[in-house]
């Protein structure tokens, strides 16, 4: 028997539940902002500063964290014929914890105390652990594009580690349990959610929506192959490295993993540059200069680290180049995409045809859309610039705060547009329940 | 010529891509006659595919495998969706209307993608098995876009 559930229209889970994420997303990038232009010069000087931790969270659980979970939310149904179980309660969960987890752990590393650490840790594994529990699930039944699922398994895998050793150190900072080599398990963290869980969701995603979006040749099969488990076998090595004991065992986990990461990662960023070199949809579109900057960036972090530039540059790159500058080209697509998607359904079930739905460039006006990457690539520039010449950290971040508020205005802008054309379009008899976007 | 139904349409999806973005590239360029042509033959070559998948393909498939039935049925809704952006985009190019152009297709290139995916990915193997000894038949009726 064939199973044909991928082949339904109703896999798509209702919009607010993915909308709630991914517009919440873009404060936390302008909250980034803030913290940078308040703290000024001192914020870059070093990794280990509280700001650099306070601002590192914003980003990666905060920003990136709400934009990973809502497109996946959102995608995994869709690619992969697999919905996410109790997908409601679970998308409510994570967007209140992740943003609570980001919140209270900016606020810990920013002096508010230990028990702001706790709470926000507390939160963030609460919401990855929810996300994870309900997506394993979605991951484990999907079928079908097996290159994107292998990756954004193993990325799945890769967030559990993260978790564990994020809970450890907030523990050990709280002098709860004493973690010897600190240093060591801050570094085996990182590893495995900048590389691991985010990097192999990029490259999972990249390996779906790079010849989708714009017409490209397909990855090449040795890297689909062979990329993701590579990457996740040398995240592995690194920790049993790690494990092994202090010492020179650790400073060969820490070269094993960032020189495997920077290897392996900026191999895809070159040949995701060049599929798109080679793309049939000539057009620039407002997401494909997030895709250069972001791997330009990536390619300049792995460079930055053969040449043993500070970490702080590589944080930057890596942070705001990649980080927030890939899913906010992401988000350009995928947001209209989704507001056009539900009101076309929506006008099929109430057949209001005499409504004009509008399309996606209805929804997210593209002149605007580049001013966004424009501003964005300014801050990435400044902030770069700021590691040498710490004066410019204030411009950097305002830069950010500007780009990451025009962010948020427009993706609002668009739910408020889809709600004004639901409101036209009207109820269907047999459909009052389904919830308003409250966002 | 691909001897697979899933080798030819599948081909067919990326002959069609390409039409798209020759329409993206003309609107961008604003030189409207050439976004007329582009659009014409980009509108021919994707209603010749949907009818030969209406009248050739799904009915074979249906009557060799009547399971099939549920999946060609959301096939033949996503084509009229498909037809509804086509007439909007032919109302954009008329009207010489290059934003609305651009957006139209942008939008119809996003739900072609999905759609594409789920016919490369369920319904055109299904398709390879069930009609096997059929294939080479079918085909003969198939032209592909140019």
């Amino acid at each position: 028997m064939v199973d044909t559930t991928g082949l339904s229209l109703d896999q798509a889970p209702p919009i607010h539940l993915p909308l709630r994420l991914l517009l919440t997303a873009p404060w936390f990038a302008a909250a980034a902002g803030v913290v940078l232009m308040s703290v000024g010069e001192p914020a870059l000087v070093s990794r280990w500063t509280p700001t650099a931790l306070a601002l590192t969270h914003l980003i990666t659980v905060g920003f990136l964290g709400q934009a990973m979970c809502g497109a996946l939310l959102q995608m995994l149904p869709v690619i992969a014929g697999a919905p996410v179980p109790g997908v409601r309660p679970v998308a409510a969960l994570v967007h209140l914890a992740l943003a609570a987890g980001a919140g209270f752990l900016a606020a810990g590393f920013l002096g508010s105390g230990g028990w702001a650490l706790a709470l926000g840790a507390a939160a963030s594994v609460l919401g990855f652990g929810v996300f994870l529990a309900a997506v394993g699930v979605a991951l484990v039944r999907a079928r079908g594009a097996p290159a994107t699922l292998g990756s954004l398994r193993l990325a799945g895998v890769a967030l559990i580690p993260t978790l564990v050793l994020g809970a450890s150190l907030v523990s050990a900072l709280l002098g709860w349990v004493s973690l010897p080599a600190f240093a060591t398990w801050v570094d085996l963290h990182l590893a495995w959610g900048l590389f691991g869980w985010v990097g192999l969701l990029i490259v999972g995603v990249g390996y779906q929506v790079v010849p989708m979006f714009h017409v490209t040749p397909a990855y090449p099969r040795a890297l689909t192959r062979f990329l993701a488990p590579l990457l996740f076998a040398v995240l592995v090595a690194a920790s049993v490295a790690a494990l092994a004991g202090p010492g020179a065992w650790a400073e060969v986990a820490k070269g094993l993993a960032q020189g495997g990461a920077a290897l392996g990662l900026s191999a895809f960023a070159l040949v995701t540059l060049r599929l798109q070199r080679q793309r049939s949809r000539r057009r620039r579109d407002a997401t494909l200069p997030h895709w250069w900057s972001a791997m330009g960036s990536l390619v300049a972090a792995a460079g930055a680290w053969g040449l043993g530039a500070p970490d702080s540059l590589i944080g930057v790159l890596l942070l705001v180049g990649v980080g927030i500058g890939l899913p906010s080209g992401m988000l350009f697509k995928i947001v209209p995409f989704l507001c056009w998607f539900h009101l076309q359904q929506r006008q099929i079930a109430t057949g209001r045809f005499d409504v004009r739905v509008p399309h996606m460039h209805g929804f997210l006006p593209e002149r605007l859309t580049r001013w966004q990457w424009w501003l964005h690539l300014g801050a990435l520039v400044t902030l770069v610039a700021a590691v040498a010449e710490p004066r410019l950290t204030l411009p950097g971040g305002g830069l950010l705060l500007v780009a990451s508020l025009l962010l948020a205005g427009l993706l609002g802008n668009a739910a408020l547009r889809y709600r004004h054309t639901r409101a036209l379009l009207g109820q269907p008899a047999m459909d009052l329940a389904v919830p308003e976007v409250g966002q | 010529m691909s001897d697979t139904i899933s080798a030819a349409l599948s081909d067919d999806h990326r002959r069609c891509d390409r039409l798209l973005a020759l329409v993206e590239q003309a609107a961008d360029g604003g030189d409207w006659t050439s976004v007329g042509a582009e659009a014409a033959s980009f509108h021919e070559a994707m209603e010749r595919h949907f009818r030969y998948e209406e009248e050739v393909l799904f009915p074979a498939l249906e009557a060799r495998a009547p399971m099939a039935t549920g999946p060609t049925g959301v096939m033949r809704m996503e084509h009229t969706q498909m037809r509804h952006m086509l007439t909007d985009l032919a109302a954009a190019v008329a009207g010489h209307a290059a934003d609305d152009c651009l957006g139209v297709l942008e939008t119809l290139h996003l739900i072609t993608q999905q759609h594409n995916a789920k016919e490369e990915g369920i319904l055109y193997p299904m398709a390879d098995r069930a009609l096997a000894g059929e294939a080479a038949g079918l085909l003969a009726g198939f032209t592909p876009a140019p």
